[in-house]
């Protein structure tokens, strides 16, 4: 499951022969799209709310240094504890002390991105602690030991079919084949762990540097256990999830919550600022900040991506991809998949690691159109594959080098441009497959007609074509 | 370990951020709003619509799979909470002890109904009992969502431990969406160390649609919720 390098090609090649998961994605991502795309419409001044959001993120990651030590702060002021994390591994390392030092025996889990990121679950089983994730579909995924493939819907790829042999299989019970039930058999499950947990870690949307409040967005209601029944919570939280300040929120969470599955407001919302008091009757006795760096402050130094620091996870930019919305999520290689995978996991994991993902788009900017907080997903793409042809790690051989110059001295000179039209025409005549397209041509341009259709060339061209339809068309 | 890995991500921050940073003034800039008269325009405007809003609250709750309660004095609302708890068959309960609950002494009635009243000390009781009560500290028109401040009196568990919550919401408490309320906290919150340990907003029962996308109330949370209007 460890991070080694992304296969994309190979992946997405596999994931498109999937038929199960090619009716998913289907079905997820028109229900999410569509849902979104109402709920927008329903806000008169929407674009205005996108642009306020984007401002003010971009406010906060250019006085990121700031508002931490702001956050700090605030949150120890309320009790709290902070923790620094250069790396995955520091960061697993302070959670897994913490739960040593509470004499911890089992952690129960919400959904966190961040967590996923740095493998926690892996040092916890690795220390003797019992890890559970109680988000319905992060538990199907753990149990099956795979990884999210959606961040919204983690566990879309599987048929409720797959999720009843799994649960038969794996918790020895007999097979339940309605959502409702196996629904129902998970919340007793995992209720009766909420109630052992001795510690409870969550991710966070947002962290207010005014207030030191982390605010967890959910539907399901284990978040809010997660960080209510344990007595010891930890959140692990991005360095880039901060926003300045308090009424801040009354805008983030408006576009969230529309953007990601087009409700209104999510479930429940919850805003958390430090332990329990002293006073108060339940929650936590130890609240623990985890500030999770993992390659992110590096991003800041490029003017030109620092925008992928903007993003709230809120899963539109997937939804709208033709490209996630055909190779889902896993063909992406690590956590974060679509668009928002293609920027950040090449900037976060190293550009050498992940060279064919700023090439897996089309740069259709679907992306950016849906995108909250108006991440130009195109412009980061293309820097993205500048740096990876000249890390080298690209394609441009000799080859590719020699066939620019050729194209290029060929549209420079018209006659040459005429000629070569013709002759490409008789040329590729003995690829031209039934339906009239090229399917198999010779390398390197088996390349791409490996994988799709070239458009053949035509007989006549445009201008011979304008040339006589000009006195139809009027 | 930890202090070295706080000063090198700081490092790096600055760094990256060198020729970027000239806007000192800028942090929190915002705070210099007046959010005290801007509640007061606020509350002006609620009192303005105020039927409106229960309206389309009601509406918005009907939406996210909550059952609405209307009544219209004190008196009613002990005659549906019996109602329900005839209905649902409930043995135990707990409650929170705001001002107005403990005005209308709602604690007392259930108990004298046969209610076991269960404390939010005990985890494993009070998630074993049957119906958590509420009264909401605000609740947002346009999205159904109701706003619980936790304190002495108000544990979280309350709603959501139970298999049923049920919220009791004055009007006064309404406001007309998520801007209007954060207006109000923030005017209300002098001192950032009087801010809760924990808010929550709550928008509807417990959901998931994990599997196939299929909606599934109930995972976690609460399985039902009543919203008790006056």
């Amino acid at each position: 499951m460890g991070f080694e390098e992304v296969r994309f090609e190979q992946d997405s090649e596999k994931a498109i022969h999937n038929k199960p998961l090619q009716k998913a994605l289907v079905n997820v991502t028109n229900r999410f799209r569509t849902a979104r795309n109402k709920a927008s419409e329903d806000v008169p001044n929407w674009d205005n709310l996108r642009a306020a959001a984007r401002e003010i993120k971009k406010e906060t990651i250019e006085n990121l240094d700031k508002y931490l030590l702001m956050l700090e702060e605030r949150v120890k002021r309320a009790g709290g504890k902070v923790h620094w994390a250069k790396d995955a591994e520091e960061a697993s390392q302070i959670i897994v002390n913490i739960a040593r030092e509470g004499n911890v025996k089992s952690v129960v889990k919400s959904k966190s991105m961040a967590t996923e990121e740095i493998e926690l679950n892996n040092s916890f089983e690795d220390a003797g602690i019992k890890v559970i994730e109680t988000d319905l579909g992060e538990y199907i995924i753990q149990l099956a030991g795979e990884r999210p493939s959606h961040i919204i819907a983690p566990a879309i790829h599987k048929t409720k079919e797959d999720i009843s042999k799994l649960f038969s299989a794996k918790l020895g019970i007999p097979r339940y084949d309605k959502p409702e039930e196996l629904t129902k058999v998970a919340r007793e499950i995992l209720r009766s762990e909420f109630l052992n947990a001795d510690m409870g870690v969550s991710g966070a949307n947002f962290a207010v540097a005014e207030t030191g409040t982390i605010v967890i967005v959910e539907n399901e209601g284990n978040a809010r256990l997660t960080t209510t029944v344990p007595k010891i919570h930890v959140a692990l939280v991005g360095i880039e999830k901060l926003i300045p300040r308090y009424e801040d929120l009354s805008l983030f969470l408006t576009v969230l919550a529309r953007s990601a599955t087009g409700q209104k407001s999510s479930t429940y919302v919850s805003f958390i600022t430090g332990p329990k008091r002293s006073t108060d009757i339940d929650g936590p006795e130890e609240f623990h900040l985890v500030l999770l760096d993992n390659g992110r402050s590096k991003i800041l130094a490029s003017e030109e991506t620092r925008e992928s620091l903007y993003c709230i996870r809120c899963g539109a930019c997937l939804n709208n991809c033709p490209v996630y919305r055909k190779v889902g999520g896993h063909s992406y290689g690590w956590v974060y998949s679509g668009p928002i995978g293609a920027i950040i996991t090449p900037q976060l994991m190293g550009i050498d690691k992940a060279p064919e993902l700023p090439f897996a788009s089309s740069l259709c900017g679907a992306c950016k159109d849906v995108c909250p907080v108006k991440i130009d997903f195109p412009k980061v793409l293309l820097e993205l594959r500048k740096n990876v042809v000249e890390s080298k790690k690209g394609s441009t051989g000799i080859g590719e080098r020699f066939g620019i110059r050729l194209w290029r001295f060929t549209v420079e000179h018209e006659s040459i441009y005429k000629i070569t039209n013709k002759l490409s025409y008789y040329f590729q005549l003995p690829w031209k497959g039934r339906n009239g397209k090229l399917n198999s041509l010779p390398y390197p341009f088996s390349r791409w007609t490996d994988q799709r259709d070239f458009p053949a060339v035509a007989k006549k061209t445009f201008r011979e074509r304008w040339k006589n339809n000009k006195g139809e068309t009027g | 370990m930890s202090n070295n890995s706080r000063e090198e991500i700081l490092h790096t921050i600055r760094k990256g951020l060198e020729g970027v940073g000239k806007n000192e003034g800028k942090v929190l800039a915002d705070a210099n709003r007046n959010f005290h008269s801007e509640a007061e325009e606020v509350h002006k405007r609620i009192d303005e619509s105020q039927s409106a809003l229960i309206t389309q609250f009601a509406g918005e709750l009907k939406e996210v799979n909550t059952n609405v309660i209307e009544t219209g004095s004190k008196n009613e609302i002990k005659k549906s909470l019996l109602g329900l708890i005839k209905e649902k068959e409930l043995k135990s309960f707990s409650i929170w002890e705001s001002q107005f609950l403990k005005e209308i002494n709602l604690k007392q009635e259930l108990k004298d109904a046969g209610l076991k009243l269960v404390t939010a000390k005990n985890k494993n009781r009070i998630a074993n009992s049957d119906i958590g009560i509420t009264e909401v500290d605000y609740a947002i028109a346009d999205t159904g969502t109701l706003v619980l401040l936790t304190d002495k009196n108000q544990p979280r568990s309350v709603s959501l431990l139970p298999p049923i919550h049920l919220a009791i919401v004055r009007p006064e408490n309404l406001v007309r969406n998520i801007g209007d309320l954060f207006v109000i906290l923030k005017s209300r919150l002098e001192n950032i160390e009087d801010i809760t340990s924990c808010m929550t907003f709550i928008t509807g029962p417990s959901r998931t649609a994990d599997i196939e996308l299929s909606l599934t109330l109930g995972v976690h949370g609460p399985k039902e919720l009543f919203v008790l209007t006056l």
